[in-house]
């Protein structure tokens, strides 16, 4: 089986859209739980399984707090109530119907980062300018992602030279307002004229491509990969509607 | 080719206004550049050298916003404002006749691709040119430039130098007739301006018309076909240049027992995202009334030591001794400003009161600022930028003055002001220590120069920013 | 290589597909959200409610999408290069206010700064833009691209009407959108995830199930307390940068000047 870092980027995300809609559209948690344990071993196989991890906790601990507090507490219906502290009654139903919701929700947690984290970012950029998409879609992907580690740079640089500037603000809401006036306004500033300054040159040197584009980056794609991803694609639409509509049928 | 040169751009500029503005910042100027001709325009910070080059490139006047009367002449068309009444210019086509190179390569590089290789090719695939064609040609304008060992690199990583090798590459690989460069050499040190200048000679060899911005005459003056002196908006041909006169150098009155303001005892720093020390076993001392310069290669850690001093980077090993009062001025100004006018950025955080209203309206004097007080410090010119900053530690009156490349992007006027400030901060009793690439600068100014050179066997940890 | 150097302002076509993607997202959107109130599925009590969880995901980013195929060819270079700053600032910009100052997202900041210098085509696709690369860090807020949408649309409309002219109308404008923004997103938060995204939100949707409301009008009523007033400090704190920047950057935006969006500056 080929490391799926060496897939077509495009190949990855339409697996990945439809292990999502089949799994949602069913609702089964043996299955959500499966497609999460596999997801963990795709991401031990590409080293990324402690990051995966950590993103995923990041996200899905808040969200089942939510889900528990609007669930767990309230689930009318015939549930051997377990603990109960004044009008809120935890129940056995509304526990079960929590632990249900966070699990679909951790599935698109998991299998969305997992793709975030083995796709390169250069090839999935090169992908999409080599697609029919518009040419700006790529350089807006592109130019995000390379923006935000240098701007947290320049957040510190900004940190540092107001530190030497400046012994001390107030204390208080005016002090508050006077340290993110300080460390926000130079940022927005020097951001806002640096992309003003470049985009005269880009447009310059083409850009964006008023006809046909290309690219020297190639991404490696084949006939099988073709097929796989129109299948997948054509799973990810009739697979939640055949659950749904069996569904319907014998409920 | 035909005997006779043709000027390949011809422009007659009568006037040209920046939008708001009620002074013109051009006007009067006529320039024809013929092919393989060097071109030197030499003019101080706000002469307006910045702009001439965009009006050049078809950058500016932006339709509907600037104001140019005048004409330009290209590839036998010709383009008439009146009135800021002018067609359009397509950019994109006109920049594959004259290219500009920013002073701030930055801005040139798109930012976004992995490789040079890529970048390289940027501008050719936003044409659709086939990749076979663009591997061939990104593959001889990267030998041509002497960068294959970099191809595979990426652009952010290179230094100052190689980086504006691969946007000159960048540029010249869509073959324009002329290539319209801003400052090349500026903030190189000496072995990297030298690569800088011979590829320049080369480019005119090949047949292109090169026009070369700058504010002070440098390596490229002498070797220029026309040369012409930017003064207030006008060029001026000019057939020889001034023979630079040797400044004075200063005689300092020397201090009895002077008090030790800053002192670095066997000191080893680094940065706390990398492993490898950039600074090892450094020792220096700063007494009082005394101006040392640090030279070094970019990246032997002049600001490293700078950082330490200020107190910004605790050292690894060693002590820092230094007394309560220091002032730094960074590197890159625009990182500390943030207020709406000069005057207000001046004052910031400085208690209310006449006295301290005094010391600002001073320090503006001092630095040429008052008439510039009530402009935004992102409309100054970059000269007044980097004084305003300076302004901004002076205000506070610090003991110790640390400036990190102080004389980056200055001026004559600039470079002026700035050795009259150090001066009467050594007056005052106090010290500086400052970086530069300014040799001649840093003779006159400075009493002694510590020179850093690049610890064998340090290499830049390569960082890492999220996976994707 | 064509040579003509410049450019006839006559352009070429090719708005009518365009325009009709715009409806056609807008009426999916608005469609979805009318539907599902209609017919409030009560689904979640019994089961999962898949099926509406799937047609809401699957609505809600497709008439995202849509909208921004059909800006995003008429965004200008000069508001394309720009959109990626505004994306990294919503996130350092949120990162850096939201930890001093707690129970606000604050995450829409330099939309709302597109919005209000480039106009609300600018400003809707970089909420959707936003969203979209946002959910690579962080998958589930896809679905909410609509809303962020709206957010940059509602701070363009608030500008061009003029208000950014009087500082104190920025907020107002802020809360006005708040209100719509957060009626709108209101049915991902509760049909596709059955809860928000955060504890403290979450406490204030069960407090409102414990007096007796649906699931769906508490999530709303959570929204309507918490949107308006994130947006307003939102809209504030744009408004103030953008008076912070240099007349001439701003100036250069033909939307600022053709509805005069900035009013006279003090101090100038």
């Amino acid at each position: 089986m080929p490391q799926a870092d060496q897939l077509h980027p495009f190949t990855v995300l339409a697996l990945a859209t439809a292990v999502l809609t089949i799994t949602t559209a069913a609702g089964y948690w043996p299955l959500s739980l499966a497609v999460i344990v596999g997801c963990l071993v795709l991401a031990t196989r590409h080293r990324c399984l402690g990051k995966l991890c950590a993103l995923s906790a990041l996200i899905i601990a808040p969200t089942f707090g939510s889900q528990l507090m609007v669930h767990a507490l309230f689930t009318p219906g015939p549930s051997p109530v377990l603990a109960q502290l004044g009008p809120f009654e935890l129940t056995g139903a509304g526990l079960w119907l929590a632990t249900q919701l966070a699990l679909r929700t951790a599935v698109l947690v998991v299998v969305g980062l997992l793709c975030a984290l083995v796709i390169d970012r250069h090839r999935l950029i090169a992908a999409i300018d080599l697609s029919k998409a518009p040419p700006q879609l790529g350089y807006l992907v592109a130019a995000t992602l390379s923006l935000l580690p240098q701007l947290s740079a320049k957040q510190h640089a900004i940190g540092q030279a107001q530190a030497l500037r400046l012994g001390h603000v107030g204390r208080g809401p005016v002090g508050w307002f006077q340290r993110i006036r300080l460390r926000s306004v130079p940022l927005v500033l020097g951001s806002l004229q640096d992309a003003a300054d470049r985009a005269p040159h880009l447009a310059a040197r083409g850009f964006p491509a008023a006809g046909t584009h290309t690219r020297l980056r190639e991404v490696p794609d084949s006939t099988i990969q073709r097929v796989l991803r129109r299948v997948a694609l054509i799973c990810a639409v009739a697979g939640p509607a055949l659950i749904l509509t069996l569904d319907r049928f014998s409920g | 080719m035909s005997g006779a040169r043709q000027p390949v751009l011809e422009a007659r500029i009568e006037s040209f206004r920046f939008d708001g503005s009620r002074h013109p910042i051009l006007h009067g100027s006529h320039l024809q550049l013929e092919p393989g001709t060097l071109n030197v325009i030499v003019g101080a910070s706000g002469s307006g050298k910045s702009t001439l080059g965009a009006v050049l490139a078809g950058m500016l006047p932006r339709p509907g916003l600037d104001l140019l009367h005048g004409q330009l002449r290209l590839d036998g068309q010709q383009i008439d404002h009146r009135d800021g009444q002018g067609p359009r210019i397509d950019l994109a086509v006109w920049a594959r006749h004259v290219a500009l190179l920013p002073q701030e390569v930055g801005q040139y590089l798109s930012g976004i691709r992995e490789t040079v290789a890529e970048e390289l090719a940027f501008g050719l695939e936003n044409i659709g040119v086939a990749r076979a064609q663009m591997r061939t040609r990104v593959r001889s304008v990267a030998r041509q430039f002497g960068i294959e060992p970099l191809l595979e690199r990426a652009p952010e990583r290179l230094s100052g130098g190689q980086q504006r090798l691969v946007a000159l590459a960048a540029l010249s690989i869509g073959e324009p007739q002329v290539l319209v460069l801003d400052e090349p050499l500026a903030g190189l040190d000496a072995l990297a301006a030298e690569r800088v200048r011979q590829v320049i000679l080369e480019l005119r060899t090949q047949g292109r018309a090169v026009v070369v911005l700058s504010r002070l005459p440098d390596a490229l003056t002498g070797q220029a076909d026309a040369s012409f002196r930017l003064q207030d908006g006008t060029l001026w041909p000019v057939t020889v240049w001034p023979a630079s006169v040797p400044p004075a150098i200063t005689e300092w009155p020397a201090i009895e027992d002077p008090a030790t303001l800053l002192a670095f005892d066997h000191v080893s720093a680094g940065y706390p995202q990398q492993s490898a020390a950039v600074l090892e076993d450094f020792s220096l001392r700063l007494v009082a009334g005394e101006c040392l310069g640090l030279a070094g290669a970019n990246g032997s850690g002049k600001s490293t030591v700078l950082k330490t001093a200020a107190g910004l980077l605790p050292p690894r090993g060693g002590t820092v001794e230094s007394c309560e009062d220091i002032g730094l001025l960074l590197q890159n100004p625009a990182d500390q400003l943030f207020e709406r006018t000069v005057r207000r950025e001046v004052s910031f955080g400085l208690p209310r009161g006449s006295l301290h209203r005094q010391r600002v309206e001073r320090v503006l004097d001092e630095l040429g600022l008052s008439e510039l007080a009530e402009t935004h410090p992102y409309e100054l010119p970059v000269s007044a930028r980097r004084l305003l900053a300076l302004a901004t530690v002076l205000v506070r009156e610090p003991r110790v003055l640390l400036l990190d490349e102080p004389t980056e992007a200055l001026d004559e006027h600039g470079l002026e002001r700035l050795h009259r400030v150090i001066e009467r901060r050594l007056a005052a009793g106090g010290a500086v220590l400052f970086s530069s690439h300014d040799e001649s600068f840093m003779r006159r100014t400075a009493h002694r120069v510590v020179r850093l050179a690049a610890a064998p066997g340090r290499s830049v940890t390569r960082q890492q920013f999220g996976d994707l | 290589m064509s040579s003509n150097l410049t450019i006839d302002d006559a352009r070429a076509g090719g708005t009518l597909p365009r325009r009709l993607m715009a409806v056609a997202g807008t009426l999916l959107l608005v469609g979805t959200y009318i539907t599902l109130v209609i017919t409030q599925p009560t689904a979640l009590a019994e089961g999962l409610g898949q099926g509406v969880a799937l047609a809401t995901f699957v609505a809600y980013l497709a008439a995202a999408i849509l909208l921004l195929a059909a800006v995003l060819p008429e965004v200008p270079v000069a508001t394309l290069t720009l959109i990626p700053v505004a994306l990294a600032l919503n996130v350092i910009l949120g990162q850096f206010v939201g930890s001093v100052m707690v129970p606000l997202y604050l995450d829409s900041i330099g939309t709302v700064l597109i919005g209000f210098l480039a106009g609300r085509r600018a400003g809707a696709a970089t909420g959707v833009l936003g969203t979209l690369i946002w959910s690579l860090f962080a998958p589930t807020v896809l679905p909410f691209a609509a809303g962020a949408a709206l957010v940059g649309f509602l701070a363009g409309t608030a500008a061009r009407f003029g208000a950014l002219r009087r500082i104190y109308l920025a907020p107002v404008a802020g809360l006005l959108s708040g209100v719509i923004v957060g009626v709108i997103s209101a049915p991902v938060a509760a049909f596709v995830y059955g809860g928000t995204s955060g504890v403290g939100t979450g406490a204030l949707v069960a407090t409102f199930r414990a007096m007796g409301e649906s699931l769906f009008s508490a999530v709303t009523k959570q929204a309507l307390i918490s949107d308006p007033g994130d947006k307003a400090v939102v809209f504030l704190i744009a408004a103030l940068l953008v008076y912070a920047l240099p007349g001439r950057l701003t100036s250069s935006f033909d939307f600022v000047r053709r509805y005069r969006v900035l009013g006279r500056r003090s101090g100038n």
